[in-house]
């Protein structure tokens, strides 16, 4: 009994200690970024200085929308790319989708954010497609880092709903592609969208590799002024980390809660059968 | 039937856009690492590559890390899937969506919190110094962006074991125990090998990752770090602008990554009990 109880005590220690391990280093830069200083091992005081001063200050308030506008846009991108493509692509059947779904992981891996990165400046930087250092570029290379992400989410979720049989009785019902598509596709597979579309939203808020190799002279985002700050500025610094890691945070409980809605769904058209 | 036709035109987007920003600036990737300064064919950028030590130095560098990285994440996911598949499903979920925050998470912001714990004012070193007496943790070292990529490496791999962990047969194990297998029987012969696929798969994603990752370091340790990735950034930032060079190493790491991946995966399906 006596060892059963040690065991409990060690496991529950570990646990904790698993828990602090990564929520540590999250809450890390909302506690500096609302203390007025933290050089000790405690921070003092209780400010939102830090964050009026990224909101007052041109740069930062412009980085944040430059952030806001890159990623919104990706997200949009995507959006268009990945969902006729997922509908097709489930359609041509489960060969194809599973083959495609493979590359969606492996790609990635193969093409990193480095050669994304070195690809974009060799591409656009002479004709036929001269685009260096344009907003437009930013939201491509953006788009092309988030899309095996959306692409894989919309497939998942066209693969689980019986889009044949939707689609034959909204047609026999005289909807053509477009109505079947607003009214009786979309509606079902807008989990997956709205979690690839956090998802990538994530990603591009706090993309920082290709960016810095592709950002031209006339905007950054807030991850490039955060690299600048962290060398110079660090009361700054913090507050981006902050809006960076509330960001991430937000997404990922986003994500969570609409798993969560899935499983229920799937639990409510049981039930209805 | 008849509109299959119709609705394959709906891959537009994607195949223009995969054709236009993937395949059409990797093949100038390509294309211009073989092109010479004056325009001519040459193969001297990968000579260069293969015969300069400011080239080989980083490459042998970023296998090193990636392996130790690689090591300690395994080691360390694995030892968190484990705990996490005995728990109650609840706790485990707790814990698993916890672990899959870093995945989205801004490498620089990584960084910050690095460098406020650990770094030379850090609270850690703080703690360490002060009230144990031991010297500093310098995080502006291998070891500090070894500590830091393990922030990402742990959890990765973690959520991988605790799938592998969970669908692991426990039957299979208890007759392999009545048949009168020791216990080191059942794990050399049975929970190994089904293991092993799954542990591989994740080695694979995070010893790619880390073949090319170089936010982190270059937020923390700026060129200090010979690295491959960040010898192909600083070949393509203001200081040292050479991008045919810089072209053909970015090709090296592809082939790098693709090769490392490619020999997992056989290793993989060789593991792989039904393909015996």
């Amino acid at each position: 009994m006596k060892r059963k109880l040690v065991w409990t005590v060690i496991e529950r220690m570990l646990l904790v200690f698993l828990v602090v391990y990564i929520v540590f280093p999250l809450l890390v830069p909302i506690i500096f970024s609302f203390s007025i200083r933290w050089t000790d091992i405690f921070p003092d005081g209780f400010t939102t200085q830090w964050y009026q001063k990224i909101i007052a200050r041109p740069m930062y308030y412009q980085g944040l929308m430059t952030s806001l506008l890159v990623a919104i846009s990706a997200v949009v991108v995507d959006i268009l790319i990945c969902v006729p493509a997922a509908y097709s692509i489930n359609r041509l059947g489960g060969r194809v989708g599973s083959v495609l779904r493979e590359a969606s992981k492996t790609l990635p891996l193969i093409f990193p954010p480095i050669i994304v990165g070195i690809a974009f400046l060799r591409g656009f930087n002479r004709p036929p497609f001269v685009w260096g250092g344009s907003l437009f570029l930013a939201v491509f290379a953006h788009a092309a880092l988030g899309f095996p992400f959306m692409f894989r989410n919309v497939l998942a979720v066209f693969q689980t709903i019986d889009e044949r049989t939707l689609s034959e009785a909204a047609a026999s019902l005289g909807a053509n592609l477009w109505q079947r598509f607003r009214y009786v596709l979309i509606p079902n597979v807008i989990p997956g969208i709205l979690s690839g579309a956090l998802l990538v939203f994530a990603i591009s808020m706090g993309e920082f590799q290709v960016t810095i190799m592709i950002a031209g002279f006339g905007w950054r985002t807030l991850p490039l002024l955060l690299y600048r700050s962290l060398i110079d500025d660090i009361r700054v610094a913090s507050a981006i980390s902050g809006v960076l890691v509330t960001t991430s945070i937000i997404a990922f409980l986003g994500m969570t809660l609409i798993s969560m809605r899935i499983g229920a769904g799937k639990l409510r058209g049981v039930e209805r059968e | 039937m008849r509109k299959v036709s119709h609705e394959h035109l709906l891959l537009i987007p994607l195949v223009l856009f995969v054709g236009l920003f993937v395949f059409y600036p990797l093949s100038c990737v390509v294309a211009q690492s073989f092109v010479g300064s004056r325009g001519e064919l040459t193969f001297q950028h990968y000579l260069n590559a293969f015969t300069q030590s400011r080239f080989v130095t980083p490459l042998k560098n970023t296998l090193w890390f990636a392996g130790i990285c690689t090591l300690i994440g395994a080691v360390g996911g694995t030892f968190v899937g484990l705990l996490a598949s005995r728990m109650s499903p609840s706790l485990r979920n707790f814990l698993l969506s916890l672990y899959s925050i870093p995945m989205t998470l801004s490498s620089l912001v990584v960084a910050f919190s690095f460098i406020v714990l650990f770094g030379r004012h850090g609270v850690f070193n703080i703690l360490l110094s002060r009230y144990l007496g031991l010297p500093k943790f310098n995080l502006y070292s291998w070891q500090g962006l070894i500590v830091t990529y393990s922030f990402y490496n742990i959890p990765l791999m973690t959520l991988t074991m605790a799938a592998v962990f969970l669908n692991l047969d426990k039957s299979v194990i208890e007759a392999a125990r009545n048949l009168g297998a020791k216990p080191w029987q059942a794990w050399v012969y049975i929970i190994v090998p089904a293991l092993a696929p799954g542990f591989l798969a994740g080695v694979s994603i995070v010893f790619a990752g880390m073949l090319a990752a170089f936010g982190t370091a270059l937020a923390l340790t700026g060129m200090a770090m010979n690295l491959f990735p960040l010898q192909i950034y600083s070949l393509v930032s203001e200081g040292e602008l050479n991008l045919p060079q810089a072209s053909a190493l970015a090709v090296m790491l592809v082939m790098v990554i693709a090769f490392s991946l490619f020999v997992l995966n056989k290793v993989e399906r060789w593991l792989k009990p039904e393909a015996k």
